[in-house]
């Protein structure tokens, strides 16, 4: 075999003498394609299984998905189910105590406003939500405030103690959502996002106002306005790649 | 790191938001409470014109004590205002004027017995201060005795919804 080794090397050059014939292209085009991953992405928020563990007078989940449609664009929904109990004193007095119970689900859009590097996907997301909501609300038990105490010297009068149930409440509201997603491993995302928003209708019982909503949380008197959250991690299922569209218009302009 | 720089604005942005939104302006009771019945004394005389009555002292029947929403035996009073029971729908107080004691503690005063009916309307006025008990439907009974210091009893607002203005006026 050593004895051919020159003739080999021999010919190999002349092979690259052959292939510089052709005139090197300076401009040549970049054919590796930055194709991007579309599909569908699920997933669940983590926040509120960890305070229904910690917070007994919580429980709730929130299942949630979005899916790409172009460069920039998701579609958005979540869907949640939640119950709270709160307590309400007035100079440590219990005066009244409450349950809030039902479902919620948020349709809408994500943006991504961050632009990734060659191969990542994380994204800074603006986007709003339609919502609704449909709960029920349960007035445990309840005192009378009266300040004077000639009376009742000792505290407020009890109302009531048997639990008094107003069911089929509803509410829409429309949030608009700031959130982050990072690719933690491959196609497993973590998110976060924050929650403002704004109550357009709220049906409620004149007896009792609806005081906490599911997916809304805390009415505020007198205020539309209304803060969330969610912590996610979810999975991203790919359903199909797409070159990321060149700025050829731009480029060519120049 | 530039995801990081990208990532920095945006939970300072959601800080923001958590530390105005735990800026609750309704978590101190302060509009609302179950409202005293507000009485005005005035003159059976010329009706229109306020008549402090002397000496007034004024107690829930069969109670030792003055509601402390006004000065007890006082000469200066041309209205008070007192508590009504939430927990039944009558309300007794005796209204006595030039009260004083005699040597053995024994009042000397003219006493006139006041009865008040109602109906109690329990109502959430706020998350902070939640239910209070409002009056519908006042009405008044006077015990007749052979000496009523109060000549006549009018009824101004039937339902009482807060300590404002005057229900109730006494003629005396």
């Amino acid at each position: 075999m050593s004895k051919y080794f020159t003739s080999i090397a021999m010919l190999l050059f002349a092979a690259g003498a052959i292939s510089q014939r052709k005139p090197i292209d300076l401009q040549s085009k970049d054919t590796v394609a930055n194709k991007q991953e579309y599909g569908l992405r699920i997933g669940v928020d983590i926040s509120r299984p960890v305070l229904s563990f910690a917070d007994e007078d919580y429980t709730g989940f929130e299942i949630v998905g979005d899916y790409r449609i172009n460069e920039s664009l998701w579609l958005a929904a979540e869907l949640g189910n939640e119950e709270r109990s709160r307590i309400e004193n007035l100079s440590n007095i219990d005066i009244y105590d409450f349950t809030t119970s039902g479902s919620y689900l948020k349709l809408g859009a994500d943006y991504n406003t961050y632009q990734n590097w060659y191969g990542m996907s994380n994204s800074i997301t603006l986007g709003g939500r339609y919502a609704i909501a449909s709960f029920s609300q349960t007035l445990n038990e309840y005192r009378i405030f009266d300040s004077n105490r000639y009376f009742n010297p000792d505290g407020f009068i009890v109302g009531s103690t048997e639990a008094e149930e107003f069911s089929s409440l509803n509410a829409t509201w429309l949030e608009l959502v700031i959130g982050l997603k990072a690719e933690l491993f491959s196609n497993i995302y973590v998110g976060m996002s924050i929650r403002l928003g704004h109550l357009i209708t709220n049906t409620e019982e004149d007896r009792f106002p609806n005081l906490w909503i599911p997916g809304f949380n805390k009415v505020t008197d007198n205020s539309k306005w209304g803060v969330g959250y969610n912590y996610s991690i979810s999975y991203f299922i790919p359903f199909y790649k797409r070159a990321k569209k060149k700025r050829e218009t731009l480029e060519n302009q120049e | 790191m530039q995801f990081m720089n990208k990532i920095i604005p945006v939970l300072f942005l959601a800080l923001a938001i958590c530390y105005l939104s735990s800026c609750e302006k309704d978590d101190i009771c302060v509009d609302s409470d179950t409202p005293l019945l507000v009485i005005g004394f005035f003159d059976v005389e010329d009706t229109l014109v306020s008549k402090n009555v002397s000496l007034l002292r004024v107690r829930a029947l069969g109670f030792d004590t003055s509601p402390d929403t006004f000065t007890d035996r006082s000469n200066s009073l041309d209205s008070i205002g007192i508590p009504l029971q939430i927990d039944t729908t009558s309300t007794s107080y005796v209204f006595i004027t030039d009260s004083e004691d005699d040597d053995e503690g024994n009042e000397t005063g003219n006493i006139d017995t006041l009865s008040f009916d109602y109906v109690l309307q329990e109502v959430f006025v706020s998350r902070a201060c939640g239910f209070v008990g409002n009056f519908e439907g006042l009405t008044e009974t006077l015990q007749t005795d052979s000496d009523n210091w109060i000549q006549n009893i009018q009824i101004v607002t039937p339902n009482i919804e807060n300590s404002g203005s005057i229900h109730v006026k006494i003629f005396h």
